[in-house]
């Protein structure tokens, strides 16, 4: 006598499982345009890598001891391998009950979830997002009302970001506690057409304040990616978002516990660029392209941008130094002449917190005019994002080389540097720097000298001719042993610098010094 | 011929317009805005003709705005 016939009940209901919410359900999904969650994992993890847990989870019905019907629980999860490493995949099933509930309750003897798995394995988690949240029709099953607690599930999710790697994808309308999950990661992408993201969708919005709008215009990407900057970045498909979440972890350590992983780009480290020579204007007036000046320096075409829709006067991504991973940020004076305004400070904050996090050095090129100044700033809190740069930069420990390209004003200016731990900056020829701008400072600060002159506006120009002679990067060199370099250097002193941080970063593995928070 | 609208990426204040009929190659400087005390120069990705101007110089402009058509080729 064999088990076969258990082997046979085995796999019929594991192709129960495989028929996720029925062919109805299936047919619906394709429809909106979307791939089932099984065909997602298929997409994105590396050939037949896929390794399920809890797929016999579900909603099962018995007639006598024969089972009758078999609805699986609205998520679809294991490990898969991802450019050859392990990884926790986590996918909404939009065909079961919308994707809605099924988390692990506290059963004797539950499985663990999928996000403690990734904790106790140290690998990073991956969400596929395509649910809805909770829904009114569960009050019904339960015969009540429930007190929305979540920190027996939440709490992982949160701890998880101070331990693996998280990314999350919107890949539908998502609502609720999964809309949250969105941000609750390093890296977030949705894709053009298929995906919104709200605490409520439309019929809620329209109950709540009384006005109709579509899921596309309440969260829609022209939202988040641009406006909002809840999620990082746009795919055109799901291939695309797929395709980016495996540059993205293809830079970081599996965990905080291990050295991001190093690979061979052919790209000389002492590779001298003749362009940056000349790439920043003598006209002060005209700015350069911050992103093109990035792409230069770092190894060739190894630069992945995070948010680039999203406050544009600081480009943010994680590139390549002589192969090692670097974050790297450097304001675009290309846009708003590069000020740092609430949406470019947050671009900030998380990459430094993300460096910081799992032992990256991190890279800065500053063109810096200081916060952003203006009503809109101030509605905003200009203040308030300021003192959480402030605060992040001070609470870093990973290595960090800044390198002044051109203006460093203002506290703004300040948060270019860290007075602490292995830090190094830069200067070029080009730059200029000071607690504030001489245009403008002079006004203010020579007030009565001006008003009381024959001739203001002539004053006021012989004031700002006398303080420019002072602005000579070299005056302050004399003074204080910044060491100024020929921009045609920099490539090479930052693979240096990169490389010697290697051993620093060794010496940090582990828990961060300050958690991530999103 | 293809047109291809140019849209502004910022607000600002026009500087600087092309001429109708006008011959450009990518990275031609077409439009120069003022933004921050900063002349940010907008360019085409395409070589072509100006075939319109949407701005004249001084007007304020926002983002997305059309500030110059061009037929590509």
């Amino acid at each position: 006598m064999s088990w076969a016939e258990e082997v046979a009940e085995l796999n019929r209901r594991k192709q129960l499982s495989e028929q996720m919410g029925g062919p109805e359900g299936v047919a619906r999904q394709r429809e909106r345009g979307k791939l089932t969650a099984r065909e997602r994992i298929h997409a994105l993890a590396d050939a037949d890598s896929f390794r399920e847990f809890m797929g016999l989870t579900g909603r099962a019905q018995y007639k006598g001891d024969a089972l009758v019907s078999f609805v699986p629980k609205p998520q679809v999860e294991g490990t898969i391998r991802i450019g050859g490493r392990k990884a926790i995949v986590k996918a909404s099933d939009f065909t079961v009950r919308g994707g809605a509930g099924g988390s692990p309750g506290e059963h004797l003897g539950q499985e663990l979830s999928a996000s403690a798995r990734s904790i106790e394995w140290r690998i990073p988690m991956i969400r596929l997002l395509d649910a809805a949240g909770g829904s009114v029709r569960g009050f019904e099953e339960l015969g009540r009302t429930y007190l929305p607690d979540g920190n027996s599930f939440t709490a992982p999710e949160v701890k998880l970001l101070s331990i693996v790697p998280v990314v999350s994808a919107v890949l539908g309308s998502v609502a609720g506690l999964p809309a949250i999950f969105g941000p609750l990661s390093h890296f977030s992408i949705m894709v053009k057409g298929i995906s919104q993201l709200f605490p409520g969708g439309p019929p809620v919005v329209k109950a709540a304040l009384g006005y109709d709008i579509t899921k596309e215009e309440l969260g829609g990407d022209a939202i988040h990616v641009k406006v909002s900057g809840c999620i990082d970045n746009l795919a055109e498909t799901e291939q695309d978002a797929f395709a980016q979440i495996r540059t993205f972890l293809s830079y970081l350590p599996s965990s905080v516990d291990e050295m991001a992983p190093r690979v061979t780009t052919g790209d000389p480290p002492d590779r001298r660029e003749e362009a940056l020579l000349s790439i920043v204007p003598r006209n002060r007036r005209r700015p350069f392209d911050g992103r093109k000046l990035l792409q230069t320096i770092v190894d060739k075409d190894s630069f992945f941008e995070i948010a680039p829709q999203y406050g544009r006067a600081r480009v943010t991504g994680l590139a390549r130094m002589n192969g090692y991973t670097v974050g790297i940020m450097a304001n675009n004076p290309m846009i708003n002449g590069g000020a740092t305004d609430v949406a470019a400070g947050s671009k900030a904050i998380r990459l430094i917190q993300l460096c910081n996090t799992f032992h990256l050095p991190l890279i800065s090129l500053a063109d810096e005019p200081g916060f952003q100044v203006g009503l809109e700033a101030e509605k905003q809190g200009i203040e308030r994002a300021g003192a959480r740069i402030v605060s992040t930069v001070c609470l870093s420990e990973m290595p960090w080389c800044t390198v002044v390209i051109g203006r460093l004003y203002g506290v703004a200016g300040q948060c270019h540097h860290r007075p602490s731990g292995m830090f190094r900056r830069y200067c070029w020829p080009s730059a200029n720097w000071g607690s504030m701008h001489i245009v403008g400072g002079a006004s203010a600060a020579y007030r009565r000298e001006i008003e009381s002159a024959a001739d203001p506006e002539a004053k006021r120009q012989e004031i700002e001719a006398r303080l420019n002679a002072l602005a000579s990067p070299f005056r302050t060199a004399e003074a204080t042993g910044q060491d100024i370099i020929d921009p045609r250097e920099t490539r090479p002193l930052l693979c240096e610098f990169v490389e010697d941080a290697q051993r620093i970063l060794r010496t940090q593995l582990g828990r961060p010094s300050m958690p991530y928070l999103p | 011929m293809r047109k291809q609208e140019i849209k502004s990426e910022l607000a600002g204040t026009v500087q600087s317009v092309p001429a109708v009929g006008q011959k450009i190659s990518p990275d031609d400087e077409l439009v120069i805005l003022e933004s921050m005390k900063m002349e940010i120069p907008v360019g085409s990705k395409w070589a072509g003709t100006v075939s319109e101007v949407r701005v004249q110089p001084g007007a304020t402009v926002a983002e997305g705005d059309v500030l110059v058509v061009i037929e590509v080729g």
